[in-house]
């Protein structure tokens, strides 16, 4: 079971919550100063470190591009990791949702990523990890600047917490360059796609601490915790407010959605992006009644191009045959046999 | 931190765009990022799952580039070299990217204007590694013991500044090993 077979807590404004901590070794340089013997060296240790508590050691110079790609639609590694050139490798315990990065920006990243919203859960798993790590290794640390890292931006805790929210109405009703204004105030950053072009990311924002320095771990999540909530307040509110201006309108264009999803042909992942959201928003207002945040989830990460591709028999030759494939995935997860 | 294009307000849109393998990321304000987008300078990322990533890996370039007029004074740092990795301030501030653990103590005043202008002026509170911990312990022993031996000595008391020079001896032997 991963984390996107399940639909945790919030699930209405909230897809996943991501913890990472970020931590260097004594006697090495960072990374994009560490040559192969060095980052192999590390690999190795860390491996035997975590391989005999079920984490899966993948080295990414071993696997084909695809395969790489698809582990940053599934959200264990970054972008950046998957076409990185120089050694790195992934320890993934899947059933916590632990997955951490090797010799990326810095020598270990630990992370812990979770359905819905779970900033503690996560940051316990990923904590718990992170202390195994610590009795086997020194991590470079002062006493004022706290664990030291490549870049002074993660300095402190090394902690960055990420949440994915769904904001459909926010970002219909145009609040979303305020709210992100109002929250750099406070020292969280807000990443997506704003403005008319929203829907085409399907509404999702990640909202994420800046600050690491002077801030303890507990402080941090408390603020992401206060702020989440006080997002999804919003969020509900102005869904409210759309709800009472235009139900049947809304209703319609949510039910639309639902019929494609359920019976296309062919299915672009924008255009799967769009759907989603649609028919998340369906549930949470339950104009939707036989979909399951759950199967919402899957269809993010299983029907993304890579993902998608490696779990058909035959690659898909043709963007349009992938298209169709998709679909095809589409109803396997919404109308599983059996 | 200012948007990228107009510099003149706070960024508030971060993402990255994976077109073809290449990573291009932006750090924009709300009205740049809709411009941006209106005129089909920036992709629609068909996927923004592509940018859960870190949020502010992008932020680094910016900034070490004076994003916010912090450059190291020239006659401070040239020739300056990290004596662990050979890293001078100038190779610090071109590739974004700091040398190794070391680089911190030598080019703390280059380095200390750019930390506070991300964090504030803060300084660590959380976590400590467990090896941290027990060097902690022990620094405040020995001060501990240190001044206990003075008072020992002032009061003439010379069988417990034995003792105490005993332990004394023993901790700062466990700190030298564990310097090597
Ligand atoms: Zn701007
Ligand atoms: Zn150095």
């Amino acid at each position: 079971m991963s984390w996107y077979h399940l639909q945790g807590k919030c699930a209405d404004t909230v897809i996943s919550t991501r913890v990472r901590l970020a931590r260097n070794i004594v006697g090495y340089p960072f990374v994009s100063k560490l040559d192969s013997a060095g980052a192999g060296e590390i690999i190795e240790k860390v491996g035997s470190t975590l391989e005999p508590s079920g984490f899966r050691k993948i080295n990414f110079s071993d696997i084909s591009p695809i395969m790489a790609t698809s582990f940053v639609e599934r959200h264990y590694v970054s972008p950046e990791f998957s076409l990185q050139e120089s050694p790195h490798a992934l320890l993934l315990q899947e059933q916590n949702g632990v997955a951490v990065m090797v010799c990326e920006e810095d020598h270990l990243r630990v992370q812990c990523i979770l359905a819905g919203f779970a900033p503690e859960e996560a940051y316990q798993n990923a904590s718990e990890i992170e202390k195994r790590l610590d009795e086997e290794f020194d991590f470079a640390y002062e006493e004022a600047l706290g664990y030291l890292t490549q870049c002074p931006t993660n300095l402190g805790t090394g902690l960055r917490v990420s949440v994915m929210m769904f904001l459909p109405a926010l970002s219909r009703a145009g609040s979303m360059n305020s709210l992100a204004a109002q929250l750099s105030k406070i020292g969280l950053a807000v990443r997506g796609l704003f403005g008319e072009n929203s829907a085409s990311a399907g509404c999702m924002y990640q909202i994420s601490n800046q600050v690491t320095l002077g801030v303890s771990e507990s402080e941090t999540l408390c603020m992401m915790n206060e702020a989440i909530s006080q997002i999804s307040e919003k969020e509900k509110l102005a869904r409210a407010a759309i709800v009472g201006e235009a139900q049947e309108r809304l209703q319609d264009h949510i039910l639309r959605s639902e019929g494609i999803l359920r019976y296309a042909l062919f299915l672009t992942s924008s255009e799967l992006i769009r759907l989603l959201s649609d028919v998340r928003l369906g549930i949470a207002l339950g104009y939707v009644k036989d979909i399951s945040y759950e199967q919402l989830n899957t269809l993010l990460v299983e029907a993304m191009p890579a993902t998608l591709t490696l779990s058909s028999e035959s690659t898909p030759k043709t963007e349009s045959a992938r298209d169709k494939l998709r679909a095809v995935k589409v109803q396997s997860v919404l109308h599983p046999k059996g | 931190m200012l948007c990228e294009k107009c510099k003149k307000r706070t960024a508030t849109v971060f993402y990255n765009e994976n077109l073809n393998g290449k990573l291009r990321s932006f750090s924009l304000c709300g009205e740049c990022a809709a411009k941006l987008q209106k005129r089909g300078d920036i992709q629609d990322i068909t996927s923004m799952m592509d940018s859960f990533a870190d949020p502010f890996s992008d932020l680094q370039e910016a900034l070490f580039h004076g994003f916010f007029g912090i450059r190291a004074p020239k006659s401070q740092s040239a020739g300056k070299k990290c004596p662990a990795c050979g890293t001078s301030y100038q190779e610090i501030a071109e590739r974004a990217r700091v040398g190794c653990p070391v680089c911190y103590k030598t080019f703390q005043d280059e380095l200390s204007g750019l930390i506070q202008s991300v964090h504030g002026v803060g300084t660590h509170t959380g976590k400590i590694p467990s090896r941290h911990q027990a060097k902690q312990e022990r620094k405040r022993l020995l001060q501990e013991k240190k001044k206990a031996l003075v008072q020992a000595v002032d009061g003439e008391n010379y069988e417990r500044a034995a003792i105490l020079r005993d332990e004394i001896r023993q901790l700062e032997n466990e700190q030298e090993k564990e310097a090597n």
